[in-house]
Formats: C-alpha cells, sequence, structure tokens
C-alpha cells in the first residue's frame, strides 16, 4: 500500500517538475514572440519616419542642386536690369517659399555657424555679417544651405 | 542589450556605425551626413560640419587634424612641423606631450578628439532612440602604445566604455568579410582626404597581424583638388589675364568647383566648369566656362597617384612578401573612387581589389562588425529562414502562380481567392508548385489535392480560398475553402522547402536562362485565357439577348466565336489577341441594341443560361483572382 503511495507521489512530483518545466518555457517563448511583436511594430514606426526623412531628404536635395542656378541669376539681375527677369526671379523664389523654402536673413546679424559659412573677414564691427556672397536657405525650418557671408573682424 | 558603436575616429572626416538586425547601418550625424568633418572650436564647443564654417573667422581656435598630435611628444618633429604650418597654438603640456592652447587655455589632443567623439555619440543616440555606452575606435596601423592610449582615452572622456582600439586595415578587412579566409594575405590600400597608408596584413584563425604598413602622411584627396585649381587659375588667367588667386571669394566658388567636377569625372569623360560673374574688370562681368576631360584629370594627378606606388612597393618588402603572393586587395578612402587610382592598384597587383563598399564608411562598417561580434549579436540574433524558392499554384493553361515568392522571410501566411474554369465545375484540384518558372510543368510539383462539393454555378463565380502556410519549421500547409459551401481541403507538406543549395541554385538559374521563352508562353497560355474567356461571355451574352439582336449582328458574333475556338489551340498568341480584340469589338453592339430595346420600355429580363450541363471534374483552377 505504501508503495504504491510512494509511487504515486514520486509520479506527481515528476509531473509537477514537468508543468514547472513547460511553464517555463511558456513564459520563454510568450517572452520571444511579444519581443518579436515589438520589434515588429518599432520597424514599422521606423519604415514611416526613415519614408519621411528619405521625402525630406530628396526634396532638400533636388532643390539644393537648383540653388545654383538662382544664385546666377540673381547675379545677373545686379548685371542687367530688366523687368522680365525681376519677375521671374519673384515667381521663382515664391515657388521656392510655397515648397516651404525660407532665406536665410544674414545682413547685418551676428554670424551664426550654425545657418551661416564664413568665406572672408573684412574690417567691420566684429562678428557681425558685412556683406552676403550668396543666400543661405532653410526647408521646413531646416537649414537646407549656409548663406556664404562675409564676416567683420 | 545596447548596441557597441563602431567609430572611423579620421584625420580629416570621422565616420560611424552600428550592427542592427544582423546588418551594419551607417549612422548619419544630426546635419544629415553619413560622415562628419573632425574640426572643433573647443571652447566654443562647437564640432563637425558648423566648426568648418567658422574656420575662416576663427583659425586660432578652430582645430583640425588633431589626429596628427595624437600621443606625440611637443618636441616629435613631425609635432614641430604641423605648429610651423598650422593657425592654430601648439603647446608642450605634461609630461612633454603635446597639446593645442585656445584663449590661455590647454587643451589635450584626448579632449579635442573627445569633443567630437562626444557628438558622435550624441548623435548615434538621437538616431537609434536609446543610450549608447560602448564603442570600437579605429587608428592606423602604425599608431604605437602613447598614441593608442591616447585614443582610449579621448573615447572614455566622451563617456564611452572603449570595449577595444582596432586597426583601420583590420576594420575594413573586416567589412569585407576577409576574417573568414584562411591564410591569406591582405592589402589595405587606403588614400582618403587626407593622408595615405597601406598596411600589409596576414590573416590565420579569424585573428589579423599586421606584417608592414607604409604611406605617405601629406597626400590626399585635398592635393588633388588643388592641382584642379591650379589648372583652373592658369587657364582663367591665359584667356582674361587675371589671376584669382587673391581674391577669397573667386577662390571658395574655384574650390567648390573644383572637388565637383573631380567628383563628376569619377563617373563622366567630361564635366564642364562654369563659374558665372567670376570677377569683373573694367570692361564687364567675367565668366569661368572650362572643359575639363577625364584623361586631362588624370594627367593633372599622374604624379599624385604615382606617390602612391612606392609606399607599396616598401610595404610588401618589410612584409618579405611579393606581389603575387596577396590574395586580396581593399580599397579605402573616397580618392579610391577616381577610376584612375583604382586601375593604377589594379594593374599593380593584377588583380581585382575589393571596393564594393562605400570607401569612406568602410572603416567605420567593419569597427561595427567587430562591435557586433564583441556584443555576441551575431550569435544572439534569431536566424530566420527564407524559403528558397517561390511557391504557388496551378491555374488555368498550366501556368504557374505565385503566392510566397522566394526569399520571403519565414513563418509567412498568404492567401489567394481563386474561381473555376468551367460552367457547373463542381471540383478544383490544387497543384502545389515549388520553381521559378512561368510553366506548371517546368516546376516542382510538392503534392495535389481536390476540393469537391462544390456548388454548380457559372465559371468565374465560385469563391475558392487557397492559403499557403509556412510554420518556422519550413512545414507547409495548403489549404483550399470554397467559399459558399464552407467545405475544405488541405495539404501539408513536410519539408518541402528541403533542398540543396546546390538544387536551389540550379532551378534559379534555369529559370533565368529560361526567363525569355517562359515569359512568351505564359503570354500565349494569357491569350487563350482570354480568348477562351471572351467566347464565353459572348455566347452568354447571345443568348441572354436572345431575339432582341438582329440576326446579321448575331451570326457575326457566332462566326467569330466559332472562328476563334477552332483556332483556341493552334494560332499565335497575337493572331489570338487581335481576334479576341476583333470580338470585342462587335460584342459591343449587343450593348447597342439591348440599351436600345430598354429605352423603347422592353423589360429585359435575364433567362437562365440553358446549356448543357456538364459536370466537369479536375479541371485546374481559373487563374483569375476574384479578390
Amino acid at each position: 500500500m505504501k508503495e504504491v503511495k510512494d509511487k504515486k507521489i514520486e509520479e506527481l512530483e515528476k509531473c509537477q517538475k514537468h508543468i514547472k518545466h513547460l511553464e517555463g518555457k511558456v513564459k520563454d517563448l510568450e517572452n520571444n514572440w511579444k519581443r518579436a511583436l515589438a520589434d515588429y511594430k518599432n520597424l514599422e514606426k521606423r519604415v514611416l519616419e526613415d519614408k519621411e526623412q528619405l521625402a525630406f531628404y530628396i526634396k532638400k536635395q533636388t532643390i539644393e542642386d537648383i540653388l545654383p542656378f538662382l544664385d546666377n541669376l540673381e547675379k545677373i539681375g545686379e548685371h542687367i536690369k530688366d523687368k522680365g527677369l525681376e519677375l521671374t526671379l519673384k515667381d521663382f523664389k515664391q515657388t521656392l517659399s510655397f515648397m516651404g523654402v525660407e532665406e536665410i536673413k544674414a545682413l547685418g546679424k551676428d554670424f551664426n555657424s550654425n545657418e551661416m559659412e564664413a568665406v572672408e573677414t573684412g574690417e567691420g564691427e566684429k562678428d557681425k555679417v558685412l556683406k552676403v556672397l550668396s543666400n543661405g536657405y532653410l526647408l521646413n525650418g531646416k537649414l537646407l544651405r549656409p548663406a556664404k557671408v562675409v564676416v567683420g573682424k | 542589450m545596447s548596441k557597441i558603436l563602431g567609430i572611423d575616429l579620421g584625420t580629416t572626416n570621422s565616420c560611424m556605425a552600428v550592427m542592427e538586425g544582423g546588418t551594419t547601418k551607417v549612422i548619419p550625424n544630426v546635419e544629415g551626413g553619413n560622415t562628419t568633418p573632425s574640426i572643433v572650436v573647443p571652447d566654443q564647443n562647437i564640432v563637425g560640419v558648423p566648426a568648418k564654417r567658422q574656420q575662416v573667422v576663427n583659425p586660432k581656435n578652430t582645430i583640425f587634424s588633431i589626429k596628427r598630435l595624437m600621443g606625440r611628444k611637443y618636441s616629435d618633429p613631425e609635432v614641430q612641423k604641423i605648429k610651423k604650418n598650422y593657425p592654430y597654438e601648439i603647446v608642450e603640456g605634461q609630461n612633454g606631450l603635446a597639446c593645442v592652447e585656445i584663449e590661455g587655455k590647454t587643451y589635450t589632443p584626448q579632449e579635442v578628439s573627445a569633443k567630437i567623439l562626444a557628438k558622435m555619440k550624441s548623435d548615434a543616440e538621437t538616431f537609434l532612440g536609446q543610450k549608447i555606452t560602448e564603442a570600437i575606435i579605429t587608428v592606423p596601423a602604425y599608431f604605437n602604445d602613447s598614441q593608442r592610449t591616447a585614443t582610449k582615452e579621448a573615447g572614455q572622456i566622451a563617456g564611452f566604455e572603449v570595449k577595444r582600439i582596432i586597426n583601420e586595415p583590420t576594420a575594413s578587412s573586416l567589412a569585407y568579410g576577409l576574417d573568414k579566409k584562411k591564410n591569406e594575405k591582405i592589402v589595405v590600400y587606403d588614400l582618403g582626404g587626407g593622408t595615405f597608408d597601406v598596411s600589409v596584413l596576414e590573416i590565420g584563425d579569424g585573428v589579423f597581424e599586421v606584417k608592414a604598413t607604409n604611406g605617405d602622411t601629406y597626400l590626399g584627396g585635398d592635393d588633388f583638388d588643388q592641382r584642379v585649381i591650379n589648372y583652373l587659375l592658369e587657364e582663367f588667367k591665359k584667356e582674361n589675364g587675371i589671376d584669382l588667386s587673391s581674391d577669397r571669394q573667386a577662390m571658395q566658388r574655384l574650390k567648390d568647383a573644383a572637388e565637383k567636377a573631380k567628383i563628376e569625372l569619377s563617373s563622366t569623360m567630361e564635366t564642364e566648369i562654369n563659374i558665372p560673374f567670376i570677377t569683373a574688370d573694367k570692361s564687364g562681368p567675367k565668366h569661368l566656362d572650362i572643359k575639363l576631360s577625364r584623361s586631362k584629370l588624370e594627367q593633372l594627378v599622374d604624379d599624385l597617384i604615382q606617390k602612391t606606388i612606392s609606399p607599396i612597393e616598401n610595404a610588401l618588402k618589410d612584409s618579405g612578401l611579393s606581389k603575387n603572393q596577396i590574395d586580396e586587395v581593399v580599397l579605402v578612402g573616397g580618392m579610391t573612387r577616381m577610376p584612375k587610382v583604382n586601375q593604377i592598384v589594379k594593374d599593380f597587383f593584377g588583380k581585382e581589389p575589393n571596393k564594393s563598399i562605400n570607401p569612406d564608411e568602410v572603416v567605420a562598417v567593419g569597427a561595427a562588425i567587430q562591435g557586433g561580434v564583441l556584443a555576441g549579436d551575431v550569435k544572439d540574433v534569431l536566424l530566420l529562414d527564407v524559403t528558397p524558392l517561390t511557391l504557388g499554384i496551378e491555374t488555368l493553361g498550366g501556368v504557374s502562380t505565385p503566392l510566397i515568392n522566394r526569399n520571403t522571410t519565414i513563418p509567412t501566411q498568404k492567401s489567394q481567392v481563386f474561381s473555376t474554369a468551367a460552367d457547373n465545375q463542381t471540383s478544383v484540384e490544387i497543384n502545389v508548385l515549388q520553381g521559378e518558372r512561368e510553366m506548371a510543368s517546368d516546376n516542382k510539383s510538392l503534392g495535389r489535392f481536390i476540393l469537391d462539393g462544390i456548388p454548380p454555378a457559372p465559371r468565374g463565380m465560385p469563391q475558392v480560398e487557397v492559403t499557403f502556410d509556412i510554420d518556422a519549421n519550413g512545414i507547409l500547409n495548403v489549404t483550399a475553402k470554397d467559399k459558399a459551401s464552407g467545405k475544405e481541403q488541405k495539404i501539408t507538406i513536410q519539408g518541402g522547402t528541403g533542398l540543396s543549395k546546390e538544387e536551389v541554385e540550379k532551378m534559379v538559374k534555369e529559370s533565368e536562362s529560361h526567363a525569355e521563352e517562359d515569359k512568351k508562353r505564359k503570354e500565349e497560355v494569357e491569350a487563350r485565357n482570354q480568348a477562351d474567356g471572351l467566347c464565353y461571355t459572348a455566347e452568354k451574352s447571345l443568348r441572354e439577348a436572345g431575339d432582341k439582336i438582329p440576326a446579321d449582328v448575331k451570326k457575326e458574333i457566332e462566326d467569330k466565336v466559332k472562328d476563334i475556338k477552332d483556332n483556341l489551340q493552334t494560332a499565335s498568341a497575337e493572331t489570338l489577341k487581335q481576334k479576341t480584340q476583333e470580338l470585342s469589338l462587335s460584342m459591343q453592339k449587343i450593348g447597342q441594341y439591348m440599351y436600345k430595346q430598354g429605352e423603347q420600355g422592353n423589360s429585359n429580363e435575364q433567362k437562365d443560361p440553358e446549356d448543357g450541363n456538364k459536370d466537369k471534374k479536375d479541371e485546374p483552377v481559373e487563374g483569375e483572382v476574384v479578390e
């Protein structure tokens, strides 16, 4: 009788051990599964962010490539006073502004290396922008191209 | 699990990368660039691009090329040379070490480098959205103990636990996976912005040993730019008699244009350098307009490229190896993008160099891989399998219709709804296929089963949903379910993807070589299916319209249908397409007459199709996706 009882207890203990082992495994698996799900969710967010960033950089790159032409048109405008050219430039700048491009106001301001690039120093008030050689621009508030400036020393 | 950042702390530019999900990712700085200029204004904590922008205004306080001072004594001839040429102040610090002095305060090279590293740390944390505390930093192979220690200290000041300092050529070799080779001899040719390094390495049991190094610490991309600038200056002077070299604004534009031209000439044979309104004299504005060809550029910099040859020879001599004993050549540094540089190296060693990884980023990528190995990332990542071949079913005309494309990560599930190919078809056969070919007979059949009990209906009406499910062990379950009756059949294919690598490669290759003819065959079947489908619709429409349409129109359509049916199996795809088109045009007349009748107030009830109730069995599923 006692032997049978002992055997049963032994069996029960074995089962309990097994259950514990399985419980641990379930917990592990659940953990891994949640982690995988979380990884996926995070990836989705990252992909979305990456997409937005990519869109921004493509726009940035495109506008950056176009800006030298604007610079040149502006330089031409300084040499040739022409109403047609003036209107074209105005239109050009307006289109850029609709695209989220904003000119950096640099002339007479304090030099700021986050938005400006110093090409040369000249006689004038220290650290003030004396002359803008080419305009700088922001795209959606972020730097698109720094203004190239002459700074006083 | 925190990540270990791999950092290439360069003389002119620095770059960082990290291991993510088993692959490397170069991390951009907050300004959006993949590399950060190694330029610092220590007292104002300005680092990188902004520091570069204010260099002209603040030359005495802007520190660049600090790497050249790392761990060196003030009395070192190298330091004395720098002191003579650089605008910032170099002084003797503790233990006779070289330091820089700004506004009366001395900074050790470690502190200056730490500012670069701290910026990279903070940018990486912004990008990754998590704290980064550990780093691997690379140094040139020739760095001595004190230079290595100084680099490690710089990392510590920046808040990193520096897990390891590794050699730049070792990192580049790691990036190309050369650590997996056995007993190979590698030459790394690194022509960067300001320095040229060549290293000879030997790999044995995954460990790299530097056998010899050589180089020129003052040779790099900047020298190449200068040659182009000088050429442009000369040409402009010849043409206009004006020397632009003293005009800083003009020089700035020339410098930008020269660099752009140099980069362009790596991919094109000729470029035009246009700088309108570069200057002006009494006669008015002057423009620079010069054509530069790739061969002219190569001529301008030929001696610079030739200067890299003798360091290679010396390094080989020191390592005791001859050039034909070298197994692999690795190109590093932006200047190696220049085709001529690539050519010279290739000609010298008589073999194609490794150059597929961005040469500006390859060192950081290698450092990140080393970080991944240390973090155990490579082991920890649960390796998910992919299906090596496309899985699909056979549809009307023997076409193989894919459900799960090859290289899809498993476990995965995909469903698609198909329909019947004939009227009153009560069963469909699902033939599960594996392979890349367009036709079912060219692919491997993994198994087939029949779903029956589909309620009789005109073709195209029943909706049979076929679901492919591959579990993590690669076991494929295919289920077909009739949406109307709810009847379901399934098959389990064990180890359906258990092909050897060779078999998979063979099947993929076969599909590539047969791509053209397969496409043609599929087109033929599709044309036939389309023609057959339209005949069916035409007959049905005729029946429904009854005598509401004139006899001549009816005959015209009937003749065309007969013509198509007679030639269905023999005509070419082109002919069938044309015949189908013609039939389609004729059929529009049915609609015209029906509408006319409708307008006249005639009701047009639909008659039931009264065709012979042939109970077609085991027709393949029609390749028409209902969903």
